[in-house]
């Protein structure tokens, strides 16, 4: 498991936090994800044998968010 | 007719209200049953639903209006969001399709099964649970610096004020999405819950009949039908206000936005007001601006009191005359003089004087005003700052 910050500077209102969050439904591999508006980021944590960061990354771009890895945690 | 109109969903707005009539008709036919005695219980509930109906609906709305919008406001971003999503903002702007039917909905429920509670409780406890008007003022103000607050965040004035939005309890966030599906429920029925903290001035006057009942399932029951006989006048208020903003196309949400702030300097004034300060916009221009009322009302023959003493005229529209004037150094008696009056009015508060009174409907209520220094003002005001005046002595 490996725990990745995503800076996600596109957030207009606190639903879209509760939008982003709902890839721990649709995105397999997926364990947990903690979005704040507040914050503009989203903590991902997920398997990387199951899903890359390319892969997040593109199903945010597919919800019409611009995310940016800013840190990672093993 | 082709089966296109016939597949034509109906408005949820339509279903919502159809829900509210009926059972507010259901209501009054379980109240006030046909042929039977009208006892004085149920004749109680009847008033108060009808003072819901009238009254109370107009008058809540101008105090709780604002946690309305700003449940309907987070509706209207959800919509628009997902109508417009981020990252595509050449994208060709129109109006979005609100869901504003559901909001309002739990909004106006959450308020129903608030105040029942709070019926109950007052029923129960008596008068324990009033609050003051100076604790009313400061959560006036408090709320009006959060609807300012989430304005000038839906305005994208700097990064600071996203702090204004209510980002739920993860846990809550987690148990909305599994079982709505990313509808955001939690919000309107939290707002509507709120409204308990800021009764309109006929909601206080209920709940000072409620507390008279001394029980706690004719308080409940009290509550309960006045508070559904408000719902109908919000639900259309509401409802109306959210269709005319979506004609707005391009300057939707700057519409909403500027809603929320101004009701959130309206509900800073109020609650100015109500703490008696100098620097309401009521108080600082009532010299410059008199209202037309006041204007008239300058004209009609004063209320006749003896020397030593001063008459304040209270009707449903205010108070006259709106500025008193009265020797300094001298202790003073001020007549309240009502006449069929039913509005907050009623609710009289001297914030300097911790006076707080609910006036008869029609009498003479008189108030001891001690010796004031040249030059001191004193503000008065209705419970709900609405309506205020003031006394210079001089």
């Amino acid at each position: 498991m490996i725990k990745k910050i995503f800076k996600i500077e596109d957030m207009t209102c606190p639903n879209c936090a509760m939008k982003i969050e709902s890839l721990e439904d649709d995105l397999e591999g997926i364990a947990r994800v903690d979005a704040s508006y507040r914050a503009l980021q989203a903590a991902v944590e997920y398997d990387e044998t199951k899903v890359s960061e390319e892969r997040i990354i593109a199903a945010l771009k597919e919800m019409g968010y611009t995310a940016l890895v800013v840190e990672a945690r093993r | 007719m082709s089966s296109k109109n016939q597949n034509k969903p109906v408005d949820p707005a339509i279903i919502v209200f159809a829900g509210i009539a009926l059972l507010a008709i259901a209501f009054v036919t379980a109240a006030y049953p046909a042929g039977a005695d009208d006892s004085g219980a149920m004749s109680q509930l009847m008033v108060a639903f009808v003072t819901g109906l009238t009254t109370g609906g107009l008058s809540c709305l101008a105090v709780q209006g604002g946690l309305l919008a700003s449940s309907l406001a987070r509706q209207i971003e959800q919509d628009y969001a997902a109508q417009i999503p981020a990252g595509k903002k050449k994208a060709k702007l129109s109006a979005p399709k609100t869901n504003s039917a559901l909001p309002i909905l739990l909004f106006l429920i959450a308020k129903l099964i608030a105040y029942t509670l709070l019926g109950a409780l007052l029923g129960w406890l008596g008068s324990y649970l009033a609050l003051s008007p100076l604790t009313r003022a400061a959560l006036m103000i408090a709320i009006a610096i959060f609807m300012i607050g989430n304005a000038l965040r839906m305005f994208n004035v700097h990064p600071v004020f996203r702090y204004f939005a209510i980002e739920p309890p993860k846990f809550i966030t987690r148990y909305i999405r599994k079982t709505a599906k990313g509808t955001d429920t939690a919000t309107p029925i939290f707002l509507g819950f709120l409204t308990v903290f800021i009764p309109c001035g006929v909601t206080q006057a209920m709940m000072a009949t409620a507390l008279g009942t001394g029980s706690a399932a004719m308080g409940a029951a009290l509550m309960f039908a006045f508070t559904l006989g408000t719902s109908p006048v919000f639900f259309i208020v509401a409802y109306l206000a959210t269709k005319l903003g979506a004609k707005l196309e391009k300057f939707f949400m700057r519409f909403v936005a500027a809603v929320v702030l101004i009701l959130g300097l309206v509900t800073l004034d109020s609650g100015l007001n109500l703490m008696g300060s100098p620097l309401s916009f009521q108080n600082m221009t009532r010299g410059f601006f008199p209202r037309a009322s006041e204007l008239a009302a300058a004209d009609s023959p004063a209320v006749q009191v003896p020397d030593g003493e001063l008459a304040l005229t209270v009707r449903n529209d205010g108070y006259f005359p709106a500025l008193l004037k009265a020797p300094a150094g001298k202790d003073l008696i001020l007549n309240l003089v009502t006449n069929e009056t039913y509005s907050c009015a009623r609710d009289f508060v001297i914030p300097a004087l911790d006076y707080y009174e609910l006036l008869p409907a029609t009498g003479v209520v008189k108030v001891n005003i001690p010796a004031q220094k040249a030059g001191e003002t004193l503000f008065f005001t209705c419970s709900m700052g609405m309506y205020t005046g003031q006394i210079v002595f001089e």
